[in-house]
């Protein structure tokens, strides 16, 4: 009875009694889900292009703060780190695409996806050869003071990264729909063979694709690493972009932006006021028993393509 | 020249469908099998028997399970540690609650328990597939460990929250606890691969493993011509779950001796994805492989420094560690995806010929 | 092999009205005819005809707006696939559907699944009725292999073989469920001359020798000409003709539809 009690009434008696609190919370989370839909951006748009799930996405976040962290510790100006940090990205695409991509073409998808796991592996040890495993204090000059609006309060850094995450959005949402690259890119995520049919050079797409990919994980490493450091837990919470996806589909643009303020959100309000019940750490798990619930009742995600399949 | 198979002829569908139809086949398992049960344990150390080949068989059993689910069924599965913690956990509550229960049976419950929470996380199997599946084992791998580390009834309220396996004997037998010696707790863990091993062979190659194979390539089809994808997909993660209960629950009594969280983490779940990729998808055979291969590399990269008289810190080893891991998944996801047991079978292709060319 | 039905006057299947739709592209609309026990019965049509969805209706991976699907004297318009094949329907399809993983003798084992009453604990310790029901599956599905001809390639896992090959192996899995009505969708789709006259004398054979009652879709015209007692004309979704194959080469609408005109 007390149970019952603790999880369906308390923590909404908590929420009612002290407001502030919650918005503070729910902000809080929308910002970190923010967060989680710079990562899983990047999932959708090589998911989009190549219909590969590239799991080494968030490992790739992390190797692009390393490569940039690393550069500016070593003395490089910002100015200059930063167009390098890209090209290294660049580079990274072009060796996938060469070395990984290029010879399984045809195979099934379960196999590239394994492949980029692969990849993951390899990203991590390579990062951290170059750079080491300690953790590395980032600052890009993001103004870390809070704001107050009425009593609740407000990290601006996580404004500045949302004002960021919004731009970068509309960015890419407008090169999907109106380039001819971008309308490119669709036709190969639909079916590779038919796309070399018409003459669409699959290799220069995955490139192109990996590099903004690549450019997206650059954007989510600084973002993240100003707010935690650079290490290698970046790389576990990326993994959580997973069920972002799963809520606001594989294929979309704005179901990676829904998804992951649903996510980032839903964890931060579970974790404050239901974990308590259970002995904390919801954060774990929530976020992947929310895509399994979510899987049940719409598994295309929010935003996602049916397909429906033919004999 | 010494492997033939001219003037074998098979003269009942019995024959032909036994596991190893060729003599000299049968003969070179039979004599590992008394090699590795009966003189193995005379003749190799302690170092090697418990801290070699206890783990590496009981991942080998660990990875039998994910190949069944993943390698046979096509159900990628990112979830196996957290099963595997299922079986250790509830065989260290069963044992403890019943401290007169045969360990055999204490590890069976245990299995069968991982099998019905397999269960539970393979539902969602149903109307999802692929990466969206994965997704979901990974809600199983999360929510398990969580559930294990942070409920101390499971580890009896336990101060340390990572209690040591209580000793039990096997007719006679002490093969867990600290004072049981290395070749009794290798002997158990042997016959239990083995049996294991066989079980699964069987399954395999008989219908419930046609149907498996059948709704991995082609699961409409297989629908079609009237295989029950329902029950064919239960029951992989069932029988997979069963089989990475007791490869934790091994785990955790015979070879590390305590029950703890993290030899149970995403890493695991990597790792024995890891085994059956290398060593073979959709192989019994390969699992060993795979298993023997992802355990040892490390120890060999360890020591390979040492050999050439470089020092080389634990640190810089375990990055090189994960770099060739990575490059050697994408190597052999192109260049051999049927892994090491298709490269085996190939070389006994090439027995079979030598010495001539074809 | 041939099982009896509830009806006495020798209609097999009956499909009545039946309208298919997806979203809102029609596939099926009012289609009505029926099929014979024992008979060898041809849909043809150009393509996105609709006989394919026909197949897929028929077989219950599609289940029709509105209409009837009788079978064996029940009207079974619900049916799932799994059912129908217990029922003894089976099918082959337009882009070979084989296990690629396995080899040729066990994809036909599969065709066996709905005769197998053994389970996964059985398997497993290789008893009892595991055992005696696999070596009973296996020689009737040598039986197959032995009809048609494939002995050669039984250990080849199925992806390596060639086009015409894996046709035949595909209407050999189809055959191992010892059906009463069997389907197939274009069989002779990619083969040169030689392969679908075997096709073809495979097809009469199974039609003779165990009494099925076959419905296929073709587009060569010699090959249904030759080998159906009656044809079915499919254009849009809507049947258009319906008799003997000379009666429907005669047909204007069809002609006008699909065969154009014969010259010489």
């Amino acid at each position: 009875m007390e149970t019952l009690h603790s999880v369906f009434v308390q923590p909404f008696i908590e929420i009612w009694q002290a407001p502030a609190f919650f918005v503070e919370v729910l902000i809080g989370g929308l910002m970190s889900g923010v967060m989680y839909s710079l990562v899983a951006l990047g999932f959708v748009l090589i998911f989009k292009a190549s219909g590969v799930f590239n799991f080494a996405q968030g490992i790739m976040v992390l190797f692009a703060a390393l490569n940039f962290v690393g550069l500016l510790d070593l003395g490089v100006s910002i100015w200059l780190a930063l167009p390098l940090t890209v090209l290294i990205m660049v580079a990274l695409s072009f060796a996938v695409e060469r070395l990984v991509l290029r010879p399984l073409v045809n195979q099934p998808h379960i196999i590239l996806f394994m492949a980029t796991i692969g990849i993951a592996f390899f990203l991590e040890g390579f990062g951290e050869l170059l750079w080491g495993g300690d953790v590395r204090k980032l600052d890009v000059g993001i103004p870390q003071d809070v704001w107050f609006v009425g009593e609740v309060m407000i990290q601006q850094s996580d404004v500045v990264a949302t004002a960021i995450a919004v731009v970068l959005v509309l960015v890419l949402a407008l090169f999907f729909q109106v380039t001819r690259v971008g309308r490119a890119l669709r036709a190969v995520a639909d079916d590779h063979q038919a796309a070399l049919t018409v003459g669409i050079p699959l290799q220069h797409i995955w490139i192109i694709v990996w590099s903004v990919a690549g450019f997206v994980a650059l954007v989510a490493g600084i973002m993240w690493g100003a707010r935690l450091g650079v290490q290698f837990s970046l790389s576990i919470v990326a993994l959580k972009a997973l069920p972002v996806l799963i809520l606001g589909g594989f294929t979309s643009v704005p179901g990676a932006i829904v998804g992951g303020l649903i996510v980032g959100a839903g964890e931060k309000i579970a974790e404050i006021y239901w974990g308590p019940i259970v002995g904390g750490a919801i954060e774990e798990w929530f976020a992947y028993v929310l895509a399994l619930v979510f899987l049940f009742f719409r598994p295309q995600g929010l935003f996602g393509e049916r397909i429906i399949e033919r004999v | 020249m010494f492997y033939r198979e001219a003037g074998e002829f098979k003269t009942s569908y019995q024959a032909d469908q036994a596991i190893f139809p060729h003599a000299l086949d049968r003969g070179f398992v039979i004599a590992m099998v008394v090699f590795a049960v009966v003189v193995v344990p005379l003749i190799a150390t302690d170092y090697w028997l418990g801290s070699i080949l206890v783990p590496v068989l009981t991942l080998a059993i660990a990875a039998i399970g994910l190949n069944i689910l993943t390698g046979y069924a096509g159900q990628l599965s990112l979830g196996t540690g957290g099963f595997m913690a299922c079986g250790a956990y509830l065989a260290y509550k069963i044992a403890t609650s019943f401290p007169e229960l045969n360990l055999i049976i204490v590890f069976a419950l245990a299995g069968l328990c991982a099998a019905a929470v397999g269960l539970v996380f393979g539902v969602p199997s149903l109307r999802i597939k692929g990466f969206y599946l994965a997704v979901t084992t990974l809600a199983a791998q999360f929510f398990l460990l969580w559930l294990f580390t942070r409920v101390p009834w499971f580890v009896n309220y336990s101060i340390s929250g990572v209690p040591t396996a209580p000793p039990r004997e096997v007719f006679g037998f002490l093969v867990t606890g600290a004072e049981s010696a290395a070749s009794t707790r290798y002997v158990f863990v042997v016959l239990v691969t083995i049996a294991l091993a066989l079980l699964a062979k069987n399954l395999v190659r008989s219908n419930t493993g046609r149907c498996w194979m059948a709704i991995r390539d082609m699961d409409i089809a297989a629908e079609i011509i009237g295989i029950r994808p329902l029950w064919s997909k239960l029951t992989a993660f069932a029988i997979s779950s069963f089989y990475c209960g007791i490869a934790g629950a091994l785990w955790a009594f015979c070879y590390i001796n305590t029950v703890e969280p993290t030899a149970f983490d995403i890493n695991r779940s990597f790792s024995v994805l890891f085994m059956i990729i290398i060593g073979g998808l959709g192989s019994v055979l390969g699992s060993f492989l795979g298993a023997a291969f992802i355990f040892l590399l490390p120890i060999f990269l360890n020591s390979l420094p040492g050999w050439f008289g470089v020092a080389i810190s634990t640190e810089l080893v375990s990055h090189i560690e994960f770099m060739v891991f990575g490059a050697l998944i994408v190597f052999f996801l192109i260049v051999e995806p049927h892994g090491l047991a298709r490269l085996w079978q190939i070389a006994k292709e090439k027995l079979r010929l030598w010495p001539f060319p074809y | 092999m041939v099982g009896m039905d509830a009806t006495g006057d020798g209609i097999l299947l009956e499909s009545d009205g039946v309208s298919l739709s997806f979203g809102g592209v029609i596939a099926l609309e009012n289609v009505g005819f029926d099929v014979r026990r024992g008979e060898i019965r041809a849909i043809i049509g150009p393509n996105g005809a609709g006989k394919s969805s026909m197949l897929n209706v028929i077989n219950g991976f599609y289940h029709p707006q509105s209409g009837t699907i009788t079978y064996k004297g029940a009207a079974r318009t619900q049916m799932r696939p799994h059912e129908a094949a217990v029922q003894g329907i089976a099918r082959t399809f337009q882009n070979i559907a084989l296990f690629r993983g396995m080899s040729t003798l066990d994809n036909i084992m599969t065709g066996r699944v709905h005769k197998i009453r053994s389970n996964f604990l059985l398997d497993a310790l290789y008893l009892g009725r595991s055992r005696s029901e696999e070596m009973r599956n296996r020689e009737f599905v040598e039986h197959v292999i032995d009809f048609l001809e494939i002995q050669s390639i039984r250990k080849v896992a199925v992806g390596r073989l060639p086009y015409g090959l894996q046709k035949r192996v595909e209407l050999g899995r189809a055959l191992a469920a010892e059906p009463d009505l069997l389907l197939l969708d274009e069989p002779m789709a990619g083969m040169n001359v030689e392969e679908k006259e075997d096709m073809c004398r495979f097809i009469l054979d199974v039609n003779e020798e165990f009494g099925t009652t076959i419905a296929l879709i073709e587009h060569d015209m010699g090959v249904v000409m030759d080998i159906s007692d009656r044809v079915v004309v499919l254009d849009y979704g809507r049947k258009i003709a319906d008799g003997t194959p000379d009666e429907v080469r005669r047909d204007q609408r069809v002609i006008d539809a699909y065969l154009g005109v014969v010259h010489g």
